[in-house]
């Protein structure tokens, strides 16, 4: 068998991909007890004295490099910050490794770096190390990057922790990241306000803890969207979610699109935004502090955690409708 | 001389041991019979000849409810004690794992009726009379063996005067498990939905006058709920309508025999179907005086679903109405609701009053629906009546595995496969529904239940990743260790057709209907399926054409009009959908965009969106409402001009190449007839019979090759007559052998039992 798009796509090829030919061949995968790489969680740990350093890897490719929102450099920088944010990390520094295509112009390249250092500044960490090559082999840049940040021992955020009664908070509009991306590689020339929601949330989520939200489980719904994030969610915290189809944020443009094109703006990815599941008697402060940043003003209370079912079931005016786990492009269903 | 017989078959609950009871005592012998729970133990001592005419007897004059599968004699060695005369014993359940069986429901029998509309009768105007040949069976049952502390009757102790009758071998009542009285058994009583208004027979006479009075009502009855009122009043039907947010999928109608052929067309096997104890919904014309009766809101088609009163309170509503409407009281895809909480509470903004009962239904089980098509009655939905029984097939082998299949998505059911019959579970439904994805776990726990199976070596489901069924089974898989296997929805369709038919030889198969995964990862739908030496092979189908927008296409059918036409004219076709009226400049821009960057559009070579296309094309449909909904009203179109065609006419010769059927060709010439003014009845036929004449031209192209002599149409564009029956009329006029549904449904209700056919065939060809 040879890997395809399908595989790259997020969702259940790709998790089973990782899952068989992976994490399969792969023996020592944790340290000292630390959360590994078994876990599929957003970042990894390795607790040293009180103390846990967080950290994780991602490469970036995107088509295009440059996108109403944002760029691959803004891309790098806020994907590799934001998983280490999501576990509740504080994001110390970050390495930068670039593989560069022959005939790549070195304006773009000064803008993407350009644009890394703004990201940085955003979110205060730092790019302490880095590596650069060119190859004939690729058809665009990739930029991969590593993250550390650390927490209090023990105190690691997992996505597998959510609890019966806890409430769904999402940080903000979902969908507009993959659609600006598609719109804009497809070049749809229409007017359209629908920017990518790229940005590093490691400042809001620190906001959120320092105030003593109590967060049981979070993850940042990027490929695969809302639909993924939660589903993994349900699945590793073995409980069920529910959502209400009317509480999702979602901006007018992005979802008359959605209706015009036939997509699920659950199943769009997102790179600014961030689902927690929070203690039931503290939603509605942590709605309240999300709100007050620029970046959680669209904050909602999507759903709340169950035993009643497994995993993700969304209310909707004509009847419950059962949310999967997207398995890349979607395939018609209905007769 | 003392024997002992097994019988096994359909011999519970349908008056299987007071008929041996009788038969004994008739021919002097003496011994007992005994309910095993899956089969009956007869034990008689006597003269070998009474012995040998009682089992004559036996064989031949069993009641008319009861079927013998299998029957064992055994000798027994003489003991010393013998019996003194011959005796019902009470049922015992058999430990050991074999098949039971639990009979369908049976509609209330003529004796009966006679007894509820006799005066004298102490069951007068009773709605719950039963005896051993009548009454609910499968909806009442809640675990072998069929005797009344295992139904929902137990909640009814038996009066002094019913139990004489359940006691006497000699009376018709003998060991009837659902029989009452208006002393000890369940009633019914009429509300608003806040309090009682009232009971018993006053309930029903006051809900007759209210229906009278056009009123909408909830009606529980024997596997469900009812939402009934009369016929003729468009504004009734309209405000049900709008209360249930139904459109325009057509109502189902209930009316008793006498009445029918004022409003309908009716052949001698529909009049045959429509009468039997199984009761179905049976699809039939119209007649010319239709409109004299009957609202046009009650069915928009040529065709109108009708059944006949089944339990004692449906022939006690009758009064001077001519019909009922009788509409499954379920909200859009979900399962109907049947627990009296549930009535009140889904129904409260739907329904006026409320006929209740307080007798609990146990297993849910809706109407069955048939059609005649060609020569057939097939079903369109397989449920009260028929289910749980098995269906047999004929296989040399003994399969010895119990395996589980789980269906496809859309009227769905599920299919235990147990030594080489298949038990069908009753219509479940649309399983993307929360909901009533429930339901179907629940009925593969009771058909496991009521089969006395513990163990399963394994399960079959469909190859669409995103279908809950296809998900339930990987669970199970994985949880319970058992063997997976997916089967392609057309092949599973195509297998479903040789096991309806019990026939296992080379064949060709036309897998025709509106979505299936295929296995290059397209979605599938108008299929040549070539069967030989024991493997299917797709080898013709349909044009690919894109689905522009994916499901919203199958929603929207101008998207496939538009799709197809843009492979045709380009960007001509914008301007032509335009003239539609029905999207906005906006959204033609963006499917422009759409269509040109092919941005979720899903290849397709399915039938049904291309009878969409030609829906939309004639302004028949714009939007779906419900499964099917652009097609079949497309049908009485091509219907209409059929009947008054004179002699051949000029059809579109079908385009073929490397197998493929071209329907670009087809919608391209259809939309330049509809330019030049041709009328829409005979475009609506031409294409039709171009698809018809185009795949059956494909399919003896190939049969020719490898010398098959067996053609078959399967799927749900079987339930289309122009395009089923032309097929058949080519098939014939060429003398192939041609295979049609008879036992299972052609649609996705037969996927699961095309599942477990798939499973025993694989195994008979991989052993053989
Ligand atoms: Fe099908
Ligand atoms: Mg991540
Ligand atoms: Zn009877
Ligand atoms: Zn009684």
């Amino acid at each position: 068998m040879k890997i395809t798009r399908m595989h790259g796509a997020g969702g259940k090829i790709m998790q089973d991909l990782i899952k068989n030919i992976i994490l399969k061949n792969l023996e020592i995968t944790s340290v000292n007890g630390g959360i590994g790489l078994e876990s599929l969680d957003d970042s990894a740990t390795i607790p040293i004295g009180d103390k846990e350093i967080v950290f994780t890897v991602d490469g970036h490719t995107v088509k295009p490099i440059f996108f109403p929102g944002g760029d691959i450099g803004r891309l790098a920088v806020s994907g590799t910050v934001n998983d280490l944010a999501v576990m509740g990390a504080k994001p110390l520094a970050l390495s930068l490794s670039l593989i560069i295509p022959e005939g790549f112009n070195l304006e773009d390249l000064e803008k993407i770096i350009k644009s890394i250092n703004e990201t940085t500044k955003e979110a205060e960490v730092a790019i302490i190390t880095g590596d650069t090559k060119v190859s004939d082999g690729v058809d665009d840049v990739i930029i991969s990057t590593a993250g550390v940040g650390i927490v209090d021992r023990g105190k690691a955020i997992r996505d597998c922790g959510v609890k019966e009664g806890d409430a769904i908070i999402v940080s903000g509009n979902i969908g507009e990241h993959g659609l600006a991306i598609l719109l804009s590689r497809e070049g749809f020339d229409f007017e359209t306000d629908i920017k990518s929601d790229v940005a590093p949330i490691n400042k809001l989520i620190e906001k959120v803890l320092s105030e003593g939200i109590q967060i049981n489980a979070m993850k940042d719904p990027t490929r695969g969207g809302l639909a993924d994030a939660l589903n993994e969610m349900a699945e590793k915290s073995n409980i069920g979610i529910t959502i209400f189809e009317d509480k999702l944020p979602i901006s007018e443009e992005v979802q008359s699109l959605c209706d015009i094109l036939g997509l699920d703006p659950l199943t769009i990815a997102n790179e600014g935004k961030v689902v927690m599941a929070v203690k039931k008697e503290d939603a509605e402060r942590c709605l309240e502090i999300l709100k007050e940043h620029p970046l959680g003003k669209n904050a909602e209370i999507i759903g709340y955690a169950t035993k009643e079912h497994k995993g993700v079931v969304m209310e909707t005016i004509v009847g419950r409708r059962i949310v999967d786990m997207p398995i890349g492009d979607p395939i018609p269903r209905v007769c | 001389m003392i024997i002992k017989i097994k019988v096994k078959g359909i011999v519970q609950g349908v008056g299987f041991r007071p008929f041996v009871y009788r038969i004994a005592k008739k021919n002097q012998l003496r011994g007992y019979v005994k309910n095993m729970g899956n089969y009956v133990e007869i034990v008689v001592e006597g003269k070998e000849e009474d012995i040998k005419n009682f089992i004559n007897e036996l064989k031949n004059k069993k009641p008319p409810l009861s079927k013998i599968d299998e029957l064992t004699i055994e000798k027994l060695h003489q003991s010393k004690k013998t019996f003194e005369n011959f005796k019902i014993i009470k049922s015992e359940t058999n430990e050991e794992e074999e098949e039971g069986t639990i009979p369908a429901d049976v509609a209330i029998c003529e004796d009966c009726l006679k007894e509820m509309f006799d005066k004298k009768d102490r069951r007068y105007r009773y709605p719950f009379i039963a005896c051993t040949n009548c009454g609910a069976r499968f909806t009442i049952v809640e675990k072998l063996p069929y005797d009344r502390e295992n139904t929902s009757m137990r909640d009814f102790p038996l009066c002094n005067a019913c139990l004489r009758e359940y006691e006497d071998p000699m009376d018709r009542r003998f060991h009837a498990q659902a029989t009452c009285c208006p002393a000890c058994g369940p009633y019914v009583y009429l509300t608003d939905g806040k309090e009682v208004i009232a009971e018993k027979d006053d309930a029903v006479k006051e809900a007759v006058k209210l229906l009278e009075e056009g009123k909408i009502l909830a009606i529980k009855g024997i596997g469900g709920t009812h939402l009934t009122c009369k016929v003729g009043d468009d504004e009734t039907v309209l405000e049900l309508r709008k209360r249930l947010g139904r459109e325009s999928q057509p109502f189902a109608v209930m009316s008793k025999i006498e009445h029918i052929k004022k409003f309908a067309e009716l052949e001698e096997d529909e009049k045959k179907a429509l009468t039997s104890p199984r009761r179905p919904i049976v699809v039939l014309n119209k007649n010319q005086n239709y409109d004299n009766y009957f609202s046009k809101y009650v069915s928009n088609l040529d065709t109108i679903g009708v059944m006949l009163p089944y339990s004692g309170l449906h022939y006690l509503l009758f009064d001077n109405e001519i019909a009922y409407v009788m509409t499954s009281a379920n909200l859009p895809g979900l399962p109907m609701v049947k627990d009296n909480d549930q009535i009140l509470k889904k129904l409260n903004n739907i329904a006026d009053y409320f006929l209740l009962h307080n007798r609990r239904i146990v297993n849910r089980c809706d109407d069955s629906v048939v059609k005649k098509v060609g020569d057939n009655i097939v079903f369109l939905r397989r449920s009260r009546g028929y289910a749980p029984e098995p269906i047999k097939i004929n296989l040399e082998n003994e399969n010895t595995k119990n395996i589980l299949c789980v269906g496809a998505e859309l009227n769905s059911t599920a299919c235990l496969v147990k030594k080489n019959k298949l038990y069908l579970t009753q219509h479940i439904g649309n399983t993307s529904k929360y909901e009533t994805f429930n339901y179907l776990k629940d009925a593969i726990s009771s058909i496991l239940k009521l089969t006395n199976t513990n163990k399963i070596d394994a399960i079959v489901c469909d190859l669409h990743p995103h279908y809950n069924s296809t998900k339930l089974a990987e669970e199970l898989s994985k949880s319970q260790n058992i063997d997976l296997i997916k089967i392609q929805h057309h092949f599973a369709h195509a297998y479903g057709l040789l096991g309806d038919n019990n026939f296992f030889e080379d064949a060709i198969i036309l897998a025709m209907d509106g979505v299936g995964y295929g296995l290059d990862g397209n979605i599938w739908g108008g299929e040549v399926i070539l069967f030989k030496n024991g493997k299917m092979e797709r080898i013709g189908h349909l044009e690919e054409q894109y689905q522009l927008g994916g499901d919203l296409a199958t929603k929207y059918p101008l998207r496939m009009l538009l799709s197809i036409l843009y492979k045709a004219i380009g960007d001509d076709a914008f301007e032509y959908i335009k003239t539609y009226n029905f999207f906005s400049e906006k959204e033609l821009n963006i499917l422009k965009f759409q269509i040109e960057r092919k941005i979720n559009c899903p290849k397709t070579t399915s039938t049904g969106r291309v009878l969409d296309a030609i829906s939309a094309l004639l302004n028949i449909c714009l939007k779906k409402t419900y499964d099917g909904e652009p097609s079949i009203r497309l049908e009485p179109l091509a219907t209409q001009y059929k009947k008054n065609m004179t002699g051949e006419i000029e059809t579109i010769p079908p385009k073929i190449k490397n197998n493929i059927l071209n329907t670009t060709y087809l919608i391209k010439k259809s939309y330049e007839m509809l330019l030049n003014g041709e009328n829409k009845e005979k475009i609506a036929y031409l294409a039709h019979i171009y698809i018809a004449d185009g795949m059956f031209n494909i399919a003896k192209k190939i049969a020719k090759k490898y010398g098959i002599e067996s053609i078959g149409i399967t799927g749900g564009v079987a339930y289309n007559r122009i395009i089923t029956e032309h097929i058949i009329k080519n098939a014939k006029k060429e003398g192939y052998n041609f295979l049609q549904h008879k036992r299972v449904p052609s649609g996705d209700g037969g996927i699961s039992f095309g599942q477990g056919i798939s499973y025993l065939l694989t195994q008979l060809f991989n052993e053989g």
